[in-house]
């Protein structure tokens, strides 16, 4: 068989049961926590019947079918896996009657909007301001860049987003305290409503910038290092190559694990900036799964959770298969030439 | 020997100011409660006092001391951080150790599962135990963030085995007959305890992270008090934008402290350990 179809499917084996073993969690573990919560959720719901009894027992009939509390287990497990095969992954108890992934597509592109751009910015700068930090070890701008990266790094996003909250939109009332667009505001393609967008933007943005920067930067940093290090830089230096060119190829032969860190973040941007968007109740996915959390929606919480960790499982996915293709020493590991 | 050792690490400043900061936060937390008596769950005064000298860190919206919630809150996350430390080190170094040292289809399979566990997010799994959990203590707590956070150590430990397995004394305690799982316990873990303890530092570190972010949005314990929770009581009330800045500014600030000393004092030692990094 040919070698790379070989590592392929291998990968793709990989793949698949991860994913399975990922449901196979979602699935146990409410059935396999004592007092079964999913149980008492129902319980609440015939308790409330008295308010709203239509609302309340098509409520109750949909999760009855969808979780087939009545049915034995192994029955359950078929029919969930049958309902997310066939692309179905349940109704909100919250939002009744909307489906988990209307919910989520309608809450997603404001994470999109916020994490891509953000997530980027904060991987160009932390890689070069690492990079420089590595040039110049052992002097004073290494100690101090080296320690402004380890602080950032252990600084929580939603904290920094506190901290920019209360002295630019609190102290100083520059921005606005919260949302993505002004209250009464309908979203439209208008000029002034993109002025307004952008103000709401600059504080969430500039706290995931700022707070993912340090980890970015103190991965490169170690990668330069070692690779300043190694034998093909000393020869090269003792050929006379110039200094800029010889951090042009220790650059490049770094970037590799920080692409691989860079595509599994994105992967994981389904989820949006969890407890950032909470803090500036920025309408994203993170917003959705904490509203979800918080009113313990279950069909909610495994939909999203589902979505989220398909499209993770892609990224290292395709992340594996583009190194094999462009690292030669994976391609001769892994794929055998 | 061991004294030289220990007089070359206290001569790092890196080792000497995070050790200072983390001790220093740690000191604080188990005499405070001595020197500072006040009881971090009642009501202590008037609701929102900016800080005073009868406050020094001012009251929160129902008037308990942010101070007294601090001291209390230090402790019960360094106790958090540390339990979860040990138990993902406990399932890391087993598993990697065994992995390592056995080889064949008990190390792929066990691999296997470490790179199923690493792949899937454990912020999620975490969220995903936590929210089907009705009451949460902070042993419960520390184990979903253990159970979740072990596999970059088996895949670590596992590495180091097999460089040291193939070492000479190593063959020298098999003629001798002695046992497999004696010879990695007194011969082969031994080798590598500073780089368990290094491990246990950024465990530890990224657990009490992990705890925070599990308070912060209503998955953290559900009695007594941590870090985490002083955040989530002051973002729930609202903390930010009413102004409160005694009330969120300091727990946010000695967790970074605590974690970033940690990852310092790890960088620190991995510096002295590994010649690479430490050369020129």
């Amino acid at each position: 068989m040919n070698p790379f179809i070989r590592f392929i499917t291998r990968r793709l084996a990989f793949l698949l049961m991860t994913f399975f073993a990922f449901l196979l969690i979602i699935f146990a573990l409410p059935r396999a926590i004592p007092g079964n919560p999913l149980a008492s959720l129902l319980y609440q719901i015939i308790q409330q019947a008295q308010s709203n009894p239509d609302l309340v027992k098509a409520v109750y009939k949909k999760l009855l079918e969808e979780f087939g509390m009545d049915k034995p287990v192994h029955i359950q497990l078929i029919e969930f896996l049958g309902r997310l095969g066939g692309g179905d992954l349940g109704t909100s108890i919250a939002f009744y009657p909307r489906k988990v992934a209307d919910l989520v597509f309608s809450y997603l592109p404001w994470s999109l909007g916020l994490l891509i751009p953000a997530t980027l910015t904060s991987w160009v700068l932390g890689n070069l301001l690492g990079a420089l930090a590595a040039y110049k070890r052992k002097t004073l701008t290494d100690n101090f860049l080296l320690t402004a990266f380890l602080t950032l790094s252990q600084t929580p996003y939603y904290w920094l987003a506190m901290i920019l909250l209360y002295a630019f939109a609190v102290s100083f009332k520059f921005f606005p305290l919260n949302g993505a667009y002004s209250p009464g505001k309908t979203p439209t393609l208008s000029i002034p409503f993109i002025l307004d967008m952008l103000h709401h933007y600059v504080l969430p943005f500039f706290s995931i910038i700022i707070g993912a920067m340090g980890g970015w930067a103190i991965g490169m940093r170690v990668m330069v290092i070692y690779e300043l290090g190694s034998d093909y830089v000393s020869y090269v230096d003792s050929l006379g190559l110039p200094d800029r060119k010889i951090l042009q190829y220790v650059f490049k032969n770094s970037m590799l694990p920080q692409i691989t860190g860079l595509a599994i973040n994105l992967g994981t941007i389904l989820g949006g900036a969890l407890i950032t968007e909470l803090v500036f109740s920025y309408p994203g996915t993170g917003f959705l799964i904490f509203r979800a959390l918080s009113t313990l929606d279950y069909p909610l919480i495994q939909g999203t959770f589902v979505l989220i960790i398909s499209t993770l499982l892609l990224a290292n996915f395709i992340v594996d298969l583009i190194y094999a293709f462009i690292d030669p020493r994976i391609k001769t590991g892994y794929v055998g030439e | 020997m061991i004294p030289r050792i220990i007089k070359d690490l206290f001569k790092i400043k890196k080792l000497d100011i995070s050790l200072g900061i983390f001790l220093g936060l740690m000191l604080l937390s188990l005499l405070g409660s001595i020197i500072y008596p006040v009881d971090p769950t009642s009501v202590v005064g008037p609701p929102e006092r900016p800080p005073s000298s009868a406050y020094p860190l001012g009251t929160d919206n129902r008037g308990r001391d942010v101070l007294a919630q601090l001291i209390g809150g230090i402790k019960n996350s360094l106790y958090i951080g540390v339990i979860a430390a040990l138990i993902s080190l406990g399932i890391g170094v087993i598993i990697g150790a065994i992995s390592g040292y056995k080889g064949g289809l008990t190390d792929s399979s066990l691999m296997l599962m470490t790179d199923v566990v690493l792949v899937l997010p454990s912020i999620l799994i975490m969220m995903l135990i936590a929210a089907y959990l009705k009451e949460r203590n902070p042993i419960f707590v520390s184990i979903i963030i253990g159970v979740t956070s072990w596999p970059w150590v088996a895949r670590a430990v596992r590495a180091q085995m097999m460089s040291l397995k193939a070492r000479e004394f190593v063959y020298m305690s098999r003629i001798a007959g002695l046992r497999d799982i004696k010879i990695i316990i007194e011969d082969l873990l031994p080798n590598m305890a500073s780089y368990i303890f290094m491990a246990f530092v950024l465990l530890m570190s990224g657990a009490m992270i992990a705890e925070a972010g599990l308070s912060m949005i209503g998955l953290g314990v559900t009695k007594g008090i941590s870090l985490g929770i002083i955040l989530y009581w002051a973002q729930l009330f609202e903390s930010v934008r009413r102004g409160l800045w005694w009330w969120f500014v300091p727990p946010g600030a000695c967790l970074v402290a605590l974690a970033s000393s940690l990852l310092l004092m790890s960088t620190a030692l991995d510096e002295y350990f590994s010649p690479r990094l430490k050369g020129g």
